[in-house]
């Protein structure tokens, strides 16, 4: 058996990576292997140089870096294979999930935003990204790759900017301005002119570009919705009007006496509840659970939409509410002799109060209050 | 000796199943045991052995142990259990693959 020397085994090493073998598990595989060959294969008489020449050839048909090649392409063949899977399964759940959440939110049914959230989130952080991994292996310029880079970072940017406006969040109006911004500015002219030049590429170039700009301006038009954001706020000012009016109201001297002991429980006790549910759709509204009439300078931002959890069936607010509408039921069964004088106690469905818009129940609730106030005023009320 | 278009595709099972029945095996080893037990016929080349280990140890099929010969290191493969798993799978699917292929190219007929 042939027995190798030290610097034998370091010749071997350096041509194995003067071949181009950068994998150290590689190389030191590599160097074991053939220095197995020769200790079993070669006579203690024979050269080792030419024998090493000889078997190393065995190795490669063109040259030795093509196993450390082929080793690669087998360690991200299956990472390429599970990419494109997670990327196709990604796609179709966040297309099912947008498809569903709009349906919802067209229809005005609860789970709208979740279903929204996941899908617009599903497109633009894992559906995107793995496109342009995926993608960027196909193209071979340097500007394809830019193109396809900043592609990607607008299409992110632009569907989180679109989430950001639907689920009425800060800054959406930032983000989808510094979209477009990126879309609009940077990538249709990389696009364009990097498309343009190619005879074959220059319709289909010009075509997409037309659509791109097209699908920029429609959603340019969308951005700018000032109107939509006064809205809420003259809503608010209109409660906050309200509920002034409902203080003033209140303080006035009532006209039945103070003996009645009956009819101050019941209208203290829809008061009580009804101030209980003002401050909960208040806090699912701005966040804070009393809000003064120079609510712009503060840091709030209103939101329109339903009532939220807390009034769902057998919550806190859906059971407040119940109280509420059973307070007035006993005033109206205690005053109510006529039908004109009765409080209306069936506006919102049964059980389905968490459905309705916030700024509709704030207004109701505070109108009956005003209203019973009214009555029971001994200035305004009837005597 | 077959061609390395039909040792290519079982490669994989066939180190899986050599790694099943002995403890520990490294590359040399492998290619000897293989010549040997085939009488020849089959003949593993490195430039195919070495990407398929790499790929199976990454898989988690196999583990890997270091071991210093003098000089230089030898790596020990194990297989880990989901490895023997694997081994096991794999040679049932190669089995089929036999008699389907059998089935489809006729071959018991042109025996007979």
């Amino acid at each position: 058996m042939y027995t190798l020397s030290e610097q034998q085994i370091d010749f071997i090493l350096n041509d194995i990576k003067s071949r181009g073998v950068v994998i150290e598990d590689l190389q030191l595989n590599l160097l074991d292997h053939i220095c197995c060959i020769v200790e079993n294969e070669l006579n203690l008489d024979d050269d080792f140089d030419q024998f090493y020449q000889d078997i190393i050839t065995r190795f490669f048909k063109m040259e030795l870096k093509e196993i450390e090649e082929e080793t690669i392409l087998l360690l991200t063949f299956k990472n390429y294979y599970t990419m494109k899977k997670i990327m196709v399964i990604s796609g179709i759940f966040s297309v099912a999930t947008f498809l569903l959440g709009s349906f919802l939110k067209f229809m005005h049914l609860p789970g709208a935003s979740v279903f929204l959230f996941l899908g617009i989130m599903t497109l633009s952080l894992i559906f995107l990204p793995l496109m342009f991994v995926l993608k960027i292996k196909d193209v071979n310029t340097k500007r394809e790759k830019v193109v396809a880079g900043v592609g990607t970072l607008a299409g992110m940017l632009v569907s989180i900017s679109v989430l950001f406006k639907v689920m009425h969040w800060p800054f959406a109006n930032v983000l989808g301005v510094c979209a477009l911004f990126v879309f609009v500015l940077i990538f249709i002219p990389l696009y364009f002119f990097s498309g343009v030049r190619n005879p074959d590429t220059k319709l289909n170039t010009i075509v997409s570009t037309i659509l791109f700009v097209g699908a920029a301006g429609l959603l340019f038009t969308l951005i700018d919705t000032r109107p939509a954001y006064h809205q809420t706020e003259v809503k608010m000012y209109a409660y906050l009007e309200s509920e002034d009016l409902l203080k003033r109201l209140q303080s006035m001297p009532g006209k039945a006496p103070a003996s009645n002991t009956q009819q101050q429980l019941i209208i203290s006790k829809m008061n009580d509840a009804a101030e209980q549910i003002k401050s909960l759709i208040l806090i699912r509204t701005t966040g804070k659970s009393k809000v003064a009439h120079d609510f712009e300078n503060e840091d709030i931002f209103l939101e329109e939409r339903n009532l939220g959890p807390a009034f769902e069936e057998g919550q806190n607010g859906a059971l407040l509410y119940g109280q509420f509408k059973n307070s007035i039921e006993e005033y109206n069964l205690l005053n109510g002799k006529s039908n004109a004088l009765k409080i209306p106690t069936d506006h919102f469905e049964e059980g389905k109060i968490v459905l309705y818009n916030n700024f509709v129940v704030l207004d109701y609730i505070t109108k009956t209050q005003m209203y019973v106030a009214t009555i029971e005023s001994s200035v305004t009320g009837m005597k | 000796m077959y061609s390395s278009e039909l040792i290519k595709g079982t490669l994989k099972t066939i180190v899986l199943k050599l790694l099943s029945q002995t403890n520990q095996m490294y590359g040399y080893e492998i290619t000897q045991k293989v010549k040997e037990l085939t009488s020849d016929r089959i003949q593993i080349t490195e430039g195919a052995l070495y990407p398929t280990l790499h790929a199976l140890e990454k898989e988690g099929f196999v583990t890997t142990e270091i071991v210093n010969i003098g000089k230089r290191v030898r790596k020990y493969y194990t297989l880990t259990p989901k490895g023997k798993l694997k081994a096991t799978e794999k040679v049932n699917e190669f089995a089929e693959f036999i008699d389907t292929m059998k089935f489809m190219l006729d071959i018991k007929h042109q025996i007979s």
